[in-house]
């Protein structure tokens, strides 16, 4: 059972893979717009920054799920 | 491993600090308690900062205004001029959750860390998020702004309602927790120096981060609730 609760954790945790996908598509495309567009680099880095904290969330909710299980399993 | 584990999980709960002996007990959990002392340490700056302010700024005048600044112009650039009167409680969250999430520096549990906290907070943004939404189209135009873009997707827009605070609190608690736990790993592979480095980003620049990204979103949010028609 003890296990068991540590492969369900981990499999929670694999969320993170998709959001490091997603930040690092996002930050390769602003990367690029500001090479492209350097006078434009406040207002890339906002929207950066709200595409990056949305995508994160998918992690950090795999994480809490992730502590949740091994918490209340126990 | 398994001393530490248990060590691990315990640091997880909120504790109760003291009880207040009326009514029965009232439990004070000690994310209120570091809560007071950072009242009262902003209480004491405030204070202290706004002693014998001059026309033309000298000294710590400067850096005053220019932080008051900033966070007003912050609010203005995205909810517009009329949004300036959201930015005194604005700036007060983002001061708040700034402060709780870079103490973990200083070996204090951040309140933060507590999920009734950062629940608060989250429930405290929605509702200024629908009040800003109310007071700038009024009850009708409010209720009508869910039947946008077209009828049909009103039931998601109301699940938003309950979505938004969800994610904006389990964001802010995941991402404290998180380096928190990352922080007590490091701590026990390498008891000295290195974790000095980690904690250079996972407590001030993640920190600072999230209370940015926290005050960002609920601006955005508000900005969305003020504008189509």
């Amino acid at each position: 059972m003890e296990a068991l609760i540590a492969v369900g954790a981990g499999i929670a945790v694999l969320t993170g893979a998709g959001a490091g996908i997603g930040i690092g598509i996002a930050t390769s495309k602003a990367a690029e717009a500001i090479a492209r567009q350097p006078e434009a680099k406040g207002d890339i880095n906002k929207a950066l920054l709200l595409g990056c904290a949305l995508a994160e969330a998918t992690a950090i909710y795999g994480f809490v799920i992730a502590v949740l299980i091994i918490l209340f399993l126990k | 491993m398994e001393e530490f584990a248990s060590d691990l999980m315990s640091q997880l709960e909120s504790k109760v600090s003291f009880v207040i002996p009326i009514f029965g007990g009232i439990p004070i959990a000690t994310s209120v308690v570091i809560t007071w002392g950072i009242m009262l340490f902003l209480v004491i700056l405030a204070k202290v900062m706004v002693r014998d302010l001059k026309m033309v700024p000298t000294g710590k005048q400067l850096y005053l205004e220019a932080a008051v600044g900033w966070i007003n112009s912050f609010v203005a650039d995205i909810l517009g001029e009329e949004g300036r009167k959201y930015a005194p409680y604005l700036g007060t969250v983002a001061i708040y959750i700034g402060i709780s999430n870079v103490m973990g520096v200083l070996g204090i549990t951040p309140p933060t860390k507590d999920l009734n906290v950062t629940a608060g907070l989250a429930i405290m943004s929605i509702i200024l998020i629908e009040y800003s939404g109310i007071r700038k189209k009024g009850a009708k135009g409010w209720l009508k702004s869910f039947a946008e873009p077209m009828p049909l997707i009103a039931p998601i827009n109301v699940l938003e309602i309950f979505i938004r605070p969800l994610s904006l609190c389990m964001r802010l608690f995941g991402n404290v927790l998180g380096a928190f736990v990352v922080m007590e790993l490091i701590k026990l592979i390498a008891p000295a120096i290195i974790p000095v480095v980690f904690s250079l980003y996972f407590d001030i620049f993640d920190g600072l981060i999230q209370t940015y990204v926290f005050v960002f979103l609920t601006l955005l949010f508000m900005k969305e609730k003020m504008e189509h028609e």
